[in-house]
C-alpha cells in the first residue's frame, strides 16, 4: 500500500505515544550525516546524525569531512529571546554558489538547521537551557521542504512534529525581569508564511531560506579548537562548502546588532542608527515586506536594506488593508514621531491582531524597538500633512 | 474505491484508540467516511492533536471528517493542500474554539483549489474565522463563524472570508459578531452568497472588489449597516455584476464597534450602499426599521477624495473591464473606479426606515440627514449626485442623470438625490425629492443589459 494520510497519521499517533519506531540508537559522530531526498523527514531528529546535544557542554556538530558548519547572522529574527544555535550541512562533493544579494542557493540533499532553546535567566544564558525544538530546511529536487522537530523532555531527541505546538514558556530576561512567552513552535504549513517568495512577481511562490545571505553570514564566528575566530564566508569557502565568494572584506556586511542587544541604543554612534535599524528590518521584516514577498505585498511597505524608496519605506504612507493593527495612527511611518508610526506601533505592541511579524512573536523585543524608535525619532521631522 | 475509504478509516480508529477519544458511531451522526468517495479520514470529537497532524500532511483530495464535540483550537487551523473537504457534523455539534488561543493567527486558513468546509463551527478567532485565499473552487456550507463577546472590538475582523479566489459559494451558513464584516466576499470573481444569516457585526455582508456576484436569500439582522457593495482604491479587480436580490436587510441598528478601517466610519442604521460600484441590481428585497436609511448611492470620493488614489494601470486590471466605460485617470494608461453608475434599485420593499439617523458617524451624513428631515423619515433611496454636471433641488429638468441610476417600483419606497460635495452644517443645500417615477432617474434597466446569472461549475 502507497503511503497515505492514514499510514503518516499512525506513525505520527505512535510515535506521540513514546513507541519506538526503530530510529532511536541516538547520534554517531564517527558516521557522516544521513539525508533522504527520497523518503518524507526522518521521524527522529537523532536520524540525521547532524549534531549531538548536551545540556552542560552545549552543540558538538557533525565532523565528519567537515560537512557541517555552525554560523551566526549579525541580526537576527526575533523569536520571543529564544536562544539560536545555527548550521549548515552540505553533501560531500557539492557546494553552494555565492550570491551578493539573494538567499544562496544549496544543491539537493543540503540541510539548514535551527535550534530554538531557552535559558532559564538570560543573565546567565548558557545555564539550565532547555532545547524546545529544531526546525530543518531540506533541499529535495523540487525545492526546500520544512520539518518542525520537538525535543522530548528528556532532551535526548526530538520528534517530527508537523502540528506544530503553542506552549507557555516563562524565564527571567536579561534585565532580570520575569517574562512568559506563548510561543509559537509553527506548524508546517506555517512555515511559508515567512518562507514563501515569488521568484518574480507573476511567478507562484517557492520556499527560500532567510539567512543564508552573503549580507547576515559576513562576520566571524568562534569555530573553536585549532580554528578559532574566522570569518563565516571564509570559513564556508576554506571548507569547500560555498565556492566563487570574493574576500569577505570586500562583502557589504549587515549591522551587528549584539553591542544593542547587550547595551541598547546608547552602545552604538548615533551615525549608525539608520543603518542597524535597515538591518533589523531587513531580517525581522523583508521577507514578506518586499516586492517579491507573498504575505506583506498589499501593504506595499518594502523594508529590504536596498530600497531607496522612501515612500514605500512607510515615509508618510497610509497603510493598505491594516484594520485594527494601525493603533489608531495614520502612517505607516511619521518622520521624527515613532510614537504615531504604524510600524513602531506594530512592532513594538503584544495586542493580538495587530503585532508585527505575524508570526513567532508574542512578546515586545525591548531593544529591537528601541532601535527603530530611535531611528524614527532621528528622522527630519515632517506631520506627513503636506506642507513644507 | 469503497472498499478502500473504509480500510483507511478502520485502520485509524483501531490503531489509535488510545488517542482518539473514541471512533464510536454517535461521533459522527451526521457525515462519515462512507458518504464520501474519496480518500478520507475521520477524526474524533475535540482530538486537536490528530487534525492539526492530517492538516499538515495530507494528501490532495482527502476528506476530513470531524466527530461532535468541541476542538480547542490553539493555533490556526491550516490548510496548503487542493481538494481539501473539511467536513463537521453540524453547526451545533462540532466546533473548532479558539478561545484559549494566544497566537495571533486565523482560524481556519486556507490557500488550495477546490475546498469544502461544512457542517461546523469556527468560535473566536484571534483574527479571520474562516480565510480561504488564493483558491479556485471555494464552499462554505452550513457553517458558523462567530465570536461570543457582542460588541467587542477586539473580536476577529472577517467571519466568513474568501478573498481573492475564483468559483465561491457560501450558503446557509451565519456569521456573528464580527469586528468587521461578518461575511466578506473580497477581491473574488464568480460568486454565489445565498440563504445566509448575518447578526451582530459592524458590517453584515459585503462585496469588495468583486465580480460577477449573486446575493440573494440572505438575512441581515442588528449589524451596523447590513449588505454593502463596493470598491477600495488601488485594487486591480474592479467591482462589476452585482446583483442583490430576495434579501430581508432589517434593523441593522447595532452599535459601530469597529477598532478601525473604512468600516469605522459607516452611520448605524445603514441598510444597503454601493460605493465606486457599477452594473450593480439591487431587487426585490425588504428593508425594514434601518435607522439611519435602505439605500444610498454612493462616489467612492466620499471615503477618498484624491481621485490620483484611484487610478488603476489598465495593464494590471483583472477580468473584462473595457466594455464598463471606465474614466480615465489623470496618469496615461490609467482609468479611475470611484463612478457609482450603472446601477438599478428595483421591486423592494420598505418599512419604518430613516426615523433615527446615527448622529455620531463621523463623516457627519446623520447630521445631514436631520437637518434635511428632521423628525420625517429619510428617503429609502440616496444618491449622492457625485459625478452630475447639473443638480438641481426643485426642478426635475434641471438634473442629469449621467451615472445612469435607475430607481422605481419599490413598494413603500421614496427617493432624493442631494448635492453632496456641497453639503456642510452650516450650508444645507435641500435635497431633491421628486415624487414617482422620479424622472430623470426613472430607467429601469441597466446599460449592456442585466446582471447575468452566476454559473459555478
Amino acid at each position: 500500500m502507497r503511503t497515505s494520510p492514514g499510514l503518516a497519521l499512525m506513525a505520527a499517533a505512535a510515535a506521540a505515544c513514546g513507541g519506538d519506531d526503530g530510529g532511536g540508537d541516538g547520534v554517531d559522530l564517527s558516521r557522516p550525516v544521513v539525508v533522504d531526498v527520497d523518503a518524507p523527514p526522518f521521524e527522529r531528529l537523532s536520524q540525521y546524525n547532524l549534531f549531538a546535544w548536551d545540556p552542560a557542554t552545549g552543540f558538538t556538530f557533525n565532523p565528519v569531512d567537515d560537512r557541517v558548519a555552525a554560523y551566526d547572522l549579525n541580526a537576527q529574527l526575533f523569536s520571543d529571546y529564544a536562544l539560536k544555535q545555527r548550521a549548515i550541512y552540505v553533501p560531500p562533493g557539492a557546494t553552494m554558489p555565492f550570491d551578493p544579494e539573494l538567499a544562496f542557493e544549496l544543491p539537493v540533499g543540503s540541510v539548514i538547521l535551527k535550534n530554538f532553546a531557552f535559558a532559564a535567566d538570560f543573565r546567565a544564558p548558557t545555564q539550565d537551557v532547555t532545547l524546545i525544538e529544531t526546525r530543518l530546511l531540506i533541499r529535495y529536487a523540487d525545492g526546500w521542504r520544512p520539518a518542525p522537530y520537538i525535543w522530548d523532555e528528556t532532551q535526548a531527541d526530538a520528534v517530527y512534529a508537523p502540528a506544530g505546538e503553542v506552549r507557555a514558556i516563562s524565564f527571567v530576561d536579561d534585565a532580570g525581569q520575569a517574562r512568559t512567552s506563548n510561543y509559537l513552535v509553527p506548524q508546517r504549513n506555517q512555515c511559508e508564511t515567512c518562507h514563501a517568495r515569488k521568484p518574480s512577481a507573476d511567478a507562484d511562490p517557492e520556499m527560500v531560506p532567510i539567512g543564508v545571505k552573503a549580507r547576515h553570514l559576513n562576520r566571524t564566528y568562534d569555530y573553536g579548537g585549532a580554528v578559532g575566530v574566522v570569518n563565516q564566508l571564509d570559513r564556508l569557502t576554506t571548507l569547500g562548502l560555498l565556492a566563487g565568494a570574493p574576500p569577505s572584506a570586500s562583502v557589504p556586511a549587515a549591522y551587528d546588532f549584539r553591542p544593542i542587544e547587550q547595551g541598547g541604543v546608547a552602545a552604538i554612534p548615533p551615525a549608525d542608527v539608520d543603518a542597524a535599524a535597515r538591518s533589523y528590518l531587513d531580517i525581522n521584516c523583508a521577507h514578506c515586506h518586499d516586492p517579491n514577498g507573498v504575505q506583506g505585498i498589499t501593504s506595499q511597505l518594502f523594508l529590504g536594506h536596498d530600497n531607496t524608496d522612501l515612500f514605500r519605506l512607510g515615509y508618510c504612507k497610509r497603510p493598505g488593508s491594516a484594520g485594527p493593527g494601525t493603533g489608531g495612527f495614520e502612517f505607516d511611518i511619521v518622520p521624527g514621531s515613532p510614537d504615531t508610526s504604524i510600524l513602531y506601533f506594530r512592532l513594538h505592541t503584544e495586542d493580538v491582531g495587530a503585532m508585527m511579524p505575524l508570526l513567532g512573536r508574542s512578546l515586545s523585543h525591548t531593544r529591537g524597538s528601541e532601535l527603530v524608535h530611535a531611528w524614527i525619532a532621528a528622522m527630519p521631522p515632517d506631520d506627513c500633512t503636506g506642507q513644507p | 474505491m469503497m472498499n478502500r475509504r473504509f480500510v483507511v478509516a478502520s485502520i485509524l480508529c483501531g490503531l489509535t484508540v488510545g488517542v482518539l477519544a473514541a471512533c464510536g458511531e454517535d461521533e459522527f451522526p451526521t457525515n462519515s467516511c462512507a458518504d464520501v468517495s474519496t480518500t478520507c479520514v475521520q477524526i474524533g470529537g475535540g482530538d486537536v492533536t490528530t487534525l492539526q497532524t492530517t492538516a499538515n500532511t495530507v494528501e490532495p483530495n482527502t476528506t476530513i471528517i470531524l466527530g461532535a464535540g468541541r476542538f480547542a483550537m490553539t493555533n490556526s487551523l491550516t490548510i496548503r493542500t487542493a481538494g481539501i473537504h473539511l467536513i463537521g457534523q453540524g453547526i451545533d455539534r462540532t466546533t473548532l474554539d479558539y478561545g484559549e488561543a494566544t497566537a495571533q493567527v486565523n482560524g481556519v486558513d486556507v490557500q488550495g483549489d477546490d475546498f469544502l468546509v461544512q457542517d461546523l463551527t469556527v468560535l473566536d478567532a484571534p483574527k479571520d474565522g474562516i480565510r480561504v485565499e488564493d483558491s479556485d473552487g471555494v464552499v462554505f456550507r452550513r457553517i458558523r463563524a462567530a465570536w461570543t463577546e457582542i460588541s467587542d472590538s477586539t473580536n476577529g475582523a472577517y467571519g466568513i472570508y474568501p478573498v481573492k479566489s475564483q468559483h465561491v459559494l457560501v450558503e446557509d451558513s451565519r456569521a456573528e459578531n464580527a469586528s468587521d464584516a461578518g461575511l466578506y466576499v473580497g477581491q473574488c470573481q464568480h460568486v454565489i452568497v445565498r440563504n445566509n444569516v448575518v447578526t451582530g457585526n459592524v458590517a453584515g455582508l459585503e462585496i469588495e472588489n468583486t465580480q460577477y456576484a449573486d446575493v440573494y436569500g440572505n438575512l441581515a439582522e442588528d449589524n451596523t449597516a447590513g449588505i454593502v457593495v463596493f470598491d477600495l482604491p488601488g485594487n486591480p479587480i474592479v467591482g462589476r455584476d452585482v446583483r442583490l436580490r430576495d434579501n430581508i436587510i432589517r434593523r441593522n441598528n447595532h452599535i459601530n464597534f469597529a477598532p478601525g478601517g473604512t468600516v469605522a466610519v459607516i452611520p448605524v442604521g445603514t441598510g444597503t450602499f454601493a460605493m465606486a460600484s457599477r452594473r450593480v441590481e439591487i431587487t426585490n428585497n425588504t428593508y425594514e426599521a434601518n435607522d439611519t436609511g435602505d439605500i444610498a448611492l454612493l462616489s467612492g470620493l466620499v471615503v477618498e477624495s484624491d481621485e490620483a488614489r484611484w487610478e488603476l494601470a489598465t495593464a494590471t486590471l483583472a477580468g473584462t473591464w473595457n466594455d464598463l466605460g471606465l474614466g480615465a485617470g489623470a496618469t496615461a494608461g490609467t482609468i479611475t473606479n470611484f463612478r457609482s453608475e450603472n446601477i438599478v434599485v428595483a421591486g423592494n420593499t420598505h418599512t419604518g426606515s430613516g426615523l433615527h439617523p446615527d448622529l455620531a458617524d463621523p463623516m457627519m451624513f446623520g447630521v445631514l440627514l436631520i437637518l434635511t428631515y428632521a423628525t420625517n423619515p429619510v428617503d429609502s433611496v440616496l444618491y449622492d449626485s457625485i459625478g452630475e454636471p447639473m443638480f438641481h433641488s426643485t426642478d426635475a429638468a434641471m438634473n442629469t442623470n449621467d451615472n445612469h441610476i435607475c430607481v422605481g417600483g419599490n413598494t413603500g419606497g421614496t427617493f432624493a438625490s442631494m448635492k453632496l460635495e456641497d453639503q456642510s452644517a452650516s450650508n444645507v443645500v435641500p435635497f431633491f425629492r421628486p415624487a414617482a417615477p422620479f424622472a430623470p432617474y426613472n430607467c429601469s434597466t441597466l446599460t449592456g443589459g442585466p446582471v447575468a446569472e452566476v454559473v459555478l461549475p
